[in-house]
């Protein structure tokens, strides 16, 4: 055992980004309250960087006093700003951001809140987007890899099978065997089955096995995601 | 070309080897000319099974070896005509069975005008196993009514896929599900698997569900192949799902518990 009580590491942590396209504080409520409410288990009481790069000079317009309390008020809990200019940076502090380093300018797994009204929206660039289609039983001891995208299974996987793909994973029947989706580190693969009966699922590394998930879920169609750094399971329908 | 037909399953135990004789009689009961062939190289079992164990000169690595003729070493069945036995070797080892010699083997009997050759496959997934299933078309794959054997079953079904003569000419092995020592009684009871369950699990074409029998064991010893227990309900699902391999339509059997009220109304 170490005898340090507290510990204080860099670490990498998966953040919603909102990126601004307008200074215009009404545009912006909008906006994130439209995201909001599509998604609005995802999103309640996430945490929320705020990126202004493109906002270029008009980021002096932006008061960062009422920006923070109107994502406070939609239920996200702002932690950082970064991209503003120098003559930002003080206001900010002032009003309780962290004012972040520049991060990179699209990273593949963030998860990209945009404005709604201006500028036309961006999707991030799929790194993955080809697909396999395997249409026999997946046999105990039988693998596929793909590490190229996603893996659509038309038929039943047995225990003792193995599942990688470098995307996200379905399976059209029961799936027994492991499932391992985003094996290159996509955070946002998923797992969709018909029927789950799986040993051990993962995404992006994180795994768990079927031991320790909620029984009701077991045998019903499901979906499986990542949530930051906690692998989530949820019945389809 | 004559028809090849593997009898596998991956676990040992589940009835590969009672299977192959009852199938084997079965075919050459109705006329066709059939070998039947021991791939259990140094656990020879077949041969005590047919009843042919004392009339063993040469056997299947001395044929791949070309220390004897094919004809040499095929024993006639005394039950039924037109069947043969091919037995193993007792004192080899698999690493004897190479896919060559296999071939030639297969390719002398289609020459010597064989309908069926029916391949006995050893238990596990080795060397043995391998060279059983290489050239088969069918595959009777056995299973009994329990996780462990049905989980071994469906690796040899991933294997037939991927490992087979077929497989690699980019053509499929045909599957059979038989399932043996099913008991009726035990699966009602909840300590067996049901057969729908097997069926779910695996998803492969049933051709036959053979009761758990006395008269598989008395048969056995006897060294007769059960299926010629016609009184017996083993002998008469064997019947039933060798005429089903041959494309009738027989309707399944012994899958209720009442299977003594059958008999009674039958025989008293």
């Amino acid at each position: 055992m170490s005898g340090e009580l507290i510990e204080i590491k860099g670490e990498m942590t998966l953040l919603s980004v909102l990126r601004l396209a307008s200074a215009d504080m009404e545009v912006i409520r909008e906006g994130v309250q439209h995201k909001r409410d599509s998604m609005p288990q995802l999103f309640a009481n996430s945490p929320l960087v705020v990126d202004c790069s493109q906002l270029g000079d008009t980021c002096a317009a932006l008061d960062m006093t009422v920006l923070r309390e109107v994502i406070l008020a939609l239920g996200f809990i702002p932690i950082g700003i970064r991209n503003i200019t120098d003559t930002c940076v003080e206001q900010a502090i002032q009003a309780g951001w962290a004012v972040l380093r520049a991060g990179r300018a699209t990273g593949a797994p963030t998860r990209i809140i945009e404005p709604l009204v201006e500028g036309e929206s961006k999707q991030a660039e799929p790194l993955l987007n080809s697909v396999k289609v395997v249409d026999r039983p997946l046999r105990s001891g039988q693998q596929v890899y793909f590490p190229e995208g996603s893996l659509v299974i038309l038929q039943h996987t047995s225990a003792g099978s193995e599942i990688l793909a470098g995307g996200s994973v379905h399976v059209y029947g029961s799936l027994r065997g492991r499932v391992l989706a985003g094996i290159g580190g996509d955070t946002s693969a998923r797992i969709f089955c018909q029927k789950l009966e799986a040993e051990l699922v993962a995404i992006a590394g994180h795994y768990r096995l079927l031991d320790d998930i909620d029984t009701d879920l077991k045998g019903s169609p499901a979906m499986v995601w990542l949530e930051g750094e906690k692998l989530r399971i949820a019945p389809m329908f | 070309m004559s028809r090849i037909v593997v009898v596998t399953s991956g676990k040992g135990g589940v009835g590969k080897t009672t299977t192959s004789a009852a199938f084997a009689t079965g075919l050459a009961m109705r006329g066709y000319k059939t070998a039947v062939i021991d791939f259990d190289v140094g656990l020879r079992n077949l041969d005590l099974i047919m009843g042919c164990e004392r009339r063993v000169v040469y056997d299947f690595v001395n044929v791949i070896n070309n220390e004897a003729s094919l004809s040499q070493a095929l024993i006639r069945d005394k039950h039924v005509e037109n069947l043969h036995v091919l037995p193993a070797s007792q004192t080899r080892d698999k690493d004897a069975l190479t896919p060559e010699g296999v071939g030639r083997v297969m390719d002398e009997l289609h020459e010597l005008g064989f309908d069926f050759v029916v391949c006995d496959s050893p238990a596990g997934i080795e060397r043995g196993a391998h060279m059983a299933m290489y050239y088969a078309d069918d595959a009777i794959v056995v299973t009994n009514p329990e996780v462990s054997s049905v989980r071994d079953s469906d690796r040899i079904l991933g294997l037939l896929q991927s490992k087979t003569y077929r497989a690699k000419q980019g053509e499929s092995v045909r599957e059979h599900l038989l399932i043996t020592r099913y008991s009726p009684a035990r699966v009602a009871a909840g300590e067996m698997l049901g057969m729908e369950d097997i069926l779910e699990i695996l998803a492969v074409p049933l051709i036959g569900v053979i009761p758990e029998s006395q008269s598989v064991l008395q048969a056995s010893n006897s060294g007769a192949p059960v299926i010629l227990d016609k009184v017996s309900d083993a002998g008469q699902a064997y019947d039933d799902f060798v005429r089903r391999f041959l494309g009738e339509t027989v309707p399944h059997r012994f899958l209720e518990v009442e299977k003594k009220g059958f008999f009674k109304k039958l025989f008293g």
